[in-house]
C-alpha cells in the first residue's frame, strides 16, 4: 500500500505475486509498465471510501496480506489485515503507531522507560507544561528552562517537530496549526534506530541504525560502542514487540542509550524508515531490505523463505554504509560545487545532489527542510565514518 | 602506494555503483543511473579516472546508461550542440562527456554500434574537437566562464585532452592554422595555448614539406622547433657547441633567420636565447639587432643603450626562460628603455631578493620551472613581455579584469610606476594605494573577487593581482552606498589621474533602471568618435564597462575592457579598437556582434567592433565633462536609435529602461 518502484521492483525480482493500491496518479504509468494496480484515494473516507469497500476491491487480486509502506497507509493495512487474520486487534495495533500519546503511553504500561509527555492544545498548554518539567528539574531563578519537543500526533520522521528551549522558543517557534499535539521532555543520549524484521512475534533479524545526528546523517551496522550493548538493545526490542503485541512485519523505533548505561524509548513506526535505512541495510548486509520488509509481514511466509530473505541473525558486517543528507545553508543558491576533499576521501562512494537552477531560492523549512540529495560513504571504521559524517553534514555544498 | 590504494577503490566504488545500475530494472534504472553519472562525473577529471570509465564504457553503454536518453542513437547527434550541452553543467554535460567516450571506443574499434560506423565515429570526434578548441586548450572564452564552474571546466578539459590523445588530427589542420594565426595575432604575454597546439601538432600530425596546404602549420611549427636551417636536427645544447664553428658572415646570417622566425608570430625558440646569449658574450653587438629583429628606432636604442641592455639580457635570458627576447625586442622599438626611471627601476629589481610566498607564486605559474632559471628571472622575463607587449595581457580563468586591464594599462604609460609597484609586491608581498586621501593596503583588505587564483597567467600578473584584486574590492566596497557606481570614483584612483573626471553611466541606481540611453549614447559619441568629438584622437585608454551578452545576445554579466582608439578601418567604417583583458578577444556576443583580432586594422593585440555594435554593449565610461556636453547635440538621432536597438534587443530585455532626460 503505497507507491515506491524499488518496492514493485523488489516484488517483480523475488517473483511474488501482489497488487499496488495507491493514488489514482500512479494509475496510467502502472497500466503502461504492466503493474497490478488497484487506485485508491486514500486520504478520502466515506461511505463508499472504506477499508471494506478496498478489501471488496481486492478480492479480485487473492489478496490475504496488506503492506504499509508510509506513514499514510498503515491504519489501512491494519484494517484490511484485521479482516484477513480475522482479529480486530490488528487494527487496534495500527492506530498505536498513528497516536504517538496512545504509543507512550503503551510503552510507559508495559515498563519501558519513557520521558514525560503530554497531550496539548495550545501554547498555553505547552508553556504550563514546561513550567511543570521546570518544577520537576528544581530550576533556580535564571537557570535555563527544560527542553521540550513538540510533534503531531501522526506524522513521519521529523515532520513538524519543533524543539523548544525557552518560554521564547514556545511564542517564536510554535503556530496554531501545530495543536493539538505531543508535548514530551528532552531526553538526553545516544539516538539510534532499530528495524526489527518480526515473524511470529519474534525478532528474526535486528539491524541496529546508529544516528550521527538526526534529520542529517546515519550509518549501518552500529558503531563499535552501541554494538557492546547489542544484547541488551535486544531484550528491549522484545519486551516492545511483545508490550505492543506485534506479530508480522518490521518496526522501526527510536531509542536514547544514556551515559549510564540506560535505554529510553522515542518513538516507533512500522512503515519503510527514512532516511534511506534500508537501502544502507541492504548494502551492509548484503540482503534485500524492502523484499525481507515485505515478506516478513505474510503469516504464510515458510520458515525456509524466512531464511532465505533475511542475513543470518548475529552476523556483524565487516564494512559500514553511512550517510548524510545536504540541505543548502543559503537562502538563494546558483551552483553545486563537490569539495576536492569529498573527491579523495577513499570512503566517499557515491552521491545523487541536484544542481539547483539559477538563483534558485531556498523555502523555510518543513521539519528539517527539503534535503537535495544524500552523500553516501562506506568503510571499515566506524569512527572515522561518524567523523565524516559529522564534518560533512556542515560542508555546503550549494553557492 | 597511496595512489593505487585510491585508484583501486574509486574502481571498487564504481563497480559497486556500476553493479547496482545494471540490476536495476526500469523503475528505479533512472534512480541509479543518477548515481552512476555523479561518479562519473568526480572520475573525469584526471586521467586516472578517464582511463577506467574509458574501459568500462562499453558496459555502461550494454547496460542501458544512454537508454531512453538524447544520446541513445550516436547517429542522431550533432557535432555542434556539443558546446551548448557541456555548459549547461551536470548531469547533462557528464552524461554528454560519457556519449563521447562511448563514440571514441567506436572510432577505436572498441565496440560496435549497428547505426554508427567506425568511421562516422571518427568523423564525428574530429568534428566535436574542431567545434570545442577552447576545451582543448583550456582557455574558456568569456561567456563559458561565467556560465561553467571550475569542477566543469576542468572535467570538460581533462576529456577533450584524452579525446585529442586518442583521435587522429589530420582532418582538421585548416582549422588548426587558422585557430594558430588568429591567436598570435593577438601576440599572447602567455604563449603557452599556442605552444601547447603547436607541440600536439608536432606530436599528432604528419607534415610534408612538399605539399602546400601543409606548410601553414609548419611555419609554426618550426618558430619553435627549428627557427633557423642549423637548428635542424640539434637540441639547444648541440646548437650552442655548433655555434664557435660559424664565421661571422655565416652567424649574421643565424641571426637575421633567427630574428625573422620570432617577428613572424611572436614566438620565441630554446635556440635563440642560445644564440642571443652566444652574441653577446662574444661581443658581436652588431649581429643583435638583426637578432633581435629590431627596427631602425630599436637598433638606434640598442646603441645608445648597449651596456644596460647586455646586463639585462646576461641577468635575465636563459633557453628555458626565452620568450621574453621578443618583449624586450619590442621594448626597444617602442622606447620604454629611453626613460630614466624605466632604466632605474629595472636595476632596482634586478637587486632585490623575492619574497617566498611571491616565489611560490611565480613557480606555480611556470609550467615546467627550470632549476637554473631563479623566480626573479622569471619575474624579470615576464616584465620583460608586458612592457613590450602591454596588449596582449590576459586574466587567465580569473575574474579580475580589472587589475588585469590596470596592468596592461601602466605598461602602456606609466611604465616606471608599474616596474616600481613589481618591486614593491615583489619584495614584500603587499601593496598600497591612496584612495580618497586614505590609504589601503593590500595586507589588511579582506577578500578580493578571487579566491583561488588560477596560475595559468604570466609571472608579473601572479605578483601583482592578487594584491590588487583586494585593493580593487575595498575601493569599490568604500565608494558603494553612494547612489552612483562606485567605478566613477575607483577607476582614477585605482588606474591613475589620467583617467577622466566625467562619468557616464547607462545603469541608474536610484531608480533601479536604464535611464536617458540616448543622451548617454550621445555622451559617448561626443567623447570618441571623430565625426562627432572635433575629429579629435583619444589619448589615454578609456576604462570602460560593458555587458557581456551570451551567443543568443543574453545578458550573462558585467566586463571591463578598455578603449584604445576610434579609426576608420580598410574597408572605410568606424570602428572602436579597444583591449579586452580576457584572453581570448575572440568572442560572440550575439546579434551578430563578434568582436575581431585580426583584417579589420587591428594592431596586435587589439580586439575591434563597428563603432554602434560597441555602443551598444556598454554601460560606463569615463568622459571630460567640460567639453564634451556641448558636443553631443551635434550627434544624429537615427545613430543613436540604431545603437538603443541593439542594447534592448539584447542585455536591456534584463532591464527596465526610463526615458526621463538627465542632465549630462
Amino acid at each position: 500500500m503505497g507507491w515506491s518502484l524499488p518496492v514493485i521492483e523488489s516484488m517483480q525480482k523475488l517473483n511474488k505475486p501482489f497488487v499496488v493500491v495507491s493514488f489514482p496518479i500512479f494509475e496510467s504509468y502502472a497500466k503502461e509498465n504492466g503493474i497490478p494496480f488497484v487506485s485508491y484515494q486514500f486520504d478520502e473516507w466515506s461511505d463508499s471510501s472504506n477499508s471494506l469497500d478496498l478489501h471488496e476491491k481486492l478480492k479480485a487480486f487473492d489478496v490475504d496480506v496488506a503492506v504499509p509502506l508510509f506513514e499514510e497507509t498503515v491504519e489501512w493495512a491494519g484494517a484490511l489485515n484485521s479482516i484477513y487474520r480475522d482479529d480486530p486487534k490488528v487494527l487496534n495495533r495500527a492506530f498505536l503507531f498513528r497516536n504517538k500519546a496512545m504509543m507512550k503511553r503503551k510503552a510507559l504500561i508495559g515498563g519501558l522507560r519513557v520521558g514525560l509527555f503530554e497531550e496539548v492544545h495550545s501554547k498555553e498548554g505547552v508553556k504550563n507544561f514546561m513550567k511543570r518539567l521546570n518544577e520537576a528539574n528544581l530550576q533556580i531563578e535564571g537557570e535555563e528552562d527544560s527542553w521540550v519537543h513538540i510533534k503531531p500526533f501522526a506524522s513521519a520522521g521529523t515532520v513538524g517537530h519543533r524543539l523548544l528551549r525557552s518560554m521564547n522558543d514556545v511564542d517564536e517557534k510554535c503556530e496554531d496549526g501545530d495543536f493539538p499535539c505531543l508535548a514530551e521532555s528532552h531526553l538526553p543520549g545516544t539516538e539510534f534506530s532499530c528495524e526489527a524484521f518480526v515473524h511470529g512475534g519474534k525478532i528474526r533479524f535486528l539491524n541496529i541504525t546508529e544516528y550521527v545526528k538526526l534529520g542529517y546523517s546515519n550509518f549501518i551496522p552500529e558503531g563499535h560502542y552501541l554494538h557492546t550493548k547489542r544484547d541488551k538493545i535486544m531484550k528491549e526490542m522484545q519486551k516492545l514487540v511483545d508490550i505492543f503485541g506485534i506479530e508480522y512485519g518490521m518496526i522501526h523505533p527510536e531509542w536514547f542509550l544514556t551515559a549510564n548505561d540506560e535505554l529510553s524509548f522515542g518513538e516507533v513506526a512500522c512503515r519503510i524508515p527514512g532516511g534511506h535505512i534500508l537501502e544502507l541495510a541492504g548494502k551492509a548486509y548484503d540482503f534485500d531490505a524492502l523484499g525481507a520488509f515485505v515478506l516478513c509481514h505474510d503469516p504464510n511466509l515458510s520458515e525456509e523463505e524466512l531464511n532465505e530473505i533475511l542475513p543470518k541473525f548475529d552476523v556483524r558486517p565487516k564494512e559500514f554504509y553511512g550517510n548524510v543528507m545536504i540541505y543548502p545553508q543559503k537562502n538563494v543558491i546558483n551552483k553545486l560545487e563537490i569539495p576536492d576533499e569529498l573527491r579523495e576521501e577513499p570512503y566517499f562512494l557515491d552521491h545523487n545532489l541536484i544542481p539547483p537552477l539559477t538563483n534558485q531560492k531556498i523555502d523555510s523549512r518543513e521539519g528539517f527542510g527539503n534535503h537535495f540529495g544524500t552523500v553516501n560513504f562506506k568503510g571499515e571504521d566506524p569512527d572515522r565514518m561518524t567523523e565524516l559524517l559529522l564534518h560533512y553534514e556542515n560542508v555546503d555544498f550549494y553557492h | 602506494m597511496p595512489n593505487q590504494t585510491i585508484t583501486d577503490n574509486k574502481e571498487q566504488n564504481l563497480q559497486e555503483v556500476f553493479h547496482d545500475f545494471s540490476l536495476a530494472s526500469k523503475f528505479t534504472k533512472f534512480d541509479k543511473a543518477g548515481k552512476l553519472l555523479g561518479q562519473a562525473d568526480l572520475l573525469m577529471e584526471s586521467k586516472e579516472g578517464l582511463t577506467l570509465l574509458y574501459q568500462y564504457i562499453k558496459d555502461f553503454t550494454d547496460a542501458g546508461i544512454f537508454e531512453g536518453t538524447a544520446w541513445a542513437d550516436p547517429s542522431k547527434l550533432v557535432p555542434r550542440l556539443v558546446s551548448g550541452t557541456l555548459k549547461s553543467g551536470h548531469p547533462n554535460s557528464t552524461i554528454e562527456l560519457l556519449s563521447e567516450l562511448r563514440i571514441l571506443a567506436i572510432a577505436e574499434k572498441h565496440f560496435q554500434s549497428k547505426s554508427f560506423s567506425q568511421n562516422e565515429a571518427e568523423n564525428f570526434i574530429q568534428e566535436v574537437i574542431v567545434s570545442n578548441l577552447e576545451f582543448v586548450f583550456n582557455e574558456p572564452l568569456e561567456e563559458t566562464r561565467l556560465v561553467m564552474s571550475q569542477h566543469e571546466l576542468n572535467k570538460v578539459h581533462a576529456v577533450f585532452r584524452f579525446l585529442s590523445e586518442k583521435i587522429k588530427l589530420d582532418a582538421i589542420k585548416e582549422k588548426l592554422a587558422q585557430e594558430l594565426t588568429l591567436i598570435c595575432a593577438q601576440r599572447p604575454v602567455v604563449t603557452e595555448g599556442p605552444r601547447k597546439i603547436i607541440a600536439l601538432i608536432k606530436e599528432k600530425i604528419e607534415l610534408d614539406p612538399n605539399r602546400p596546404e601543409d606548410w601553414s602549420l609548419l611555419k609554426f611549427q618550426r618558430c619553435i622547433y627549428r627557427p633557423t636551417e642549423n637548428t635542424a636536427d640539434k637540441n639547444a645544447a648541440e646548437y650552442g657547441a655548433f655555434l664557435p664553428q660559424l664565421s661571422t658572415n655565416e652567424l649574421k646570417n643565424e641571426a637575421s633567420q633567427m630574428g625573422k622566425s620570432m617577428a613572424e608570430f611572436g614566438l620565441v625558440s630554446q635556440y635563440h636565447a642560445v644564440l642571443l646569449l652566444f652574441l653577446i658574450k662574444n661581443e658581436k653587438f652588431a649581429l643583435v639587432p638583426p637578432c633581435l629583429a629590431l627596427d631602425p628606432a630599436g637598433e638606434a636604442r640598442w646603441k645608445m643603450h648597449r651596456e644596460f641592455v647586455t646586463d639585462l639580457i646576461l641577468q635575465t635570458i636563459h633557453p628555458y626562460n626565452a620568450q621574453c627576447i621578443f618583449g624586450l625586442a619590442k621594448m626597444l622599438e617602442k622606447g620604454i628603455l629611453s626613460r630614466d626611471a624605466v632604466r632605474s627601476g629595472l636595476y632596482n629589481l634586478s637587486t632585490v631578493k623575492i619574497h617566498p610566498e611571491v616565489e611560490k607564486r611565480i613557480l606555480k605559474s611556470t609550467k615546467t620551472p627550470h632549476e637554473s632559471v631563479s623566480p626573479k628571472q622569471y619575474l624579470m622575463g615576464a616584465l620583460f613581455r608586458v612592457l613590450g607587449q602591454p596588449l596582449g595581457l590576459g586574466q587567465g580563468n580569473n575574474p579580475t579584469c580589472q587589475s588585469a586591464r590596470g596592468i596592461s594599462m601602466w605598461s602602456q604609460h606609466a611604465p616606471a610606476k608599474l616596474i616600481n609597484m613589481v618591486q614593491t609586491a615583489a619584495t614584500v608581498d603587499d601593496l598600497s594605494f591612496r584612495f580618497e586621501g586614505q590609504e589601503i593596503k593590500a595586507s589588511e583588505t579582506g577578500k578580493g573577487l578571487v579566491q583561488n587564483l588560477d596560475h595559468n597567467l604570466d609571472a608579473v600578473s601572479v605578483t601583482l593581482v592578487p594584491l590588487l584584486d583586494r585593493i580593487y574590492n575595498e575601493m569599490m566596497l568604500r565608494a558603494s552606498g553612494r547612489g552612483e557606481d562606485p567605478h566613477k570614483w575607483v577607476n582614477p584612483a585605482l588606474y591613475g589621474q589620467w583617467v577622466q573626471i566625467g562619468f557616464a553611466s547607462a545603469y541608474d541606481y536610484p531608480s533601479n533602471a536604464i535611464v536617458d540611453f540616448e543622451g548617454f549614447t550621445k555622451i559617448f559619441y561626443a567623447m570618441c568618435h571623430p565625426l562627432y568629438n572635433g575629429g579629435h584622437r583619444l589619448i589615454y585608454p578609456n576604462p570602460v564597462g560593458i555587458f557581456i551578452t551570451s551567443a543568443k545576445g543574453e545578458m550573462l554579466g558585467f566586463h571591463a575592457v578598455s578603449l584604445h582608439r576610434v579609426d576608420k578601418d580598410p574597408k572605410g567604417i568606424f570602428r572602436v579598437y579597444f583591449v579586452n583583458p580576457n584572453n581570448e578577444g575572440r568572442q560572440d556576443w550575439g546579434q551578430g556582434i563578434k568582436p575581431s583580432v585580426f583584417g579589420n586594422g587591428e594592431n596586435y593585440g587589439e580586439s575591434s567592433l563597428p563603432f554602434e555594435e560597441f555602443a551598444g554593449r556598454i554601460y560606463a565610461f569615463h568622459y571630460n565633462n567640460l567639453e564634451a556636453p556641448e558636443k553631443m547635440e551635434t550627434v544624429p538621432n537615427e545613430e543613436v536609435l540604431k545603437v538603443k536597438k541593439i542594447a534592448k534587443e539584447s542585455w536591456g530585455r534584463a532591464y527596465t529602461w526610463l526615458e526621463i532626460k538627465k542632465k549630462w
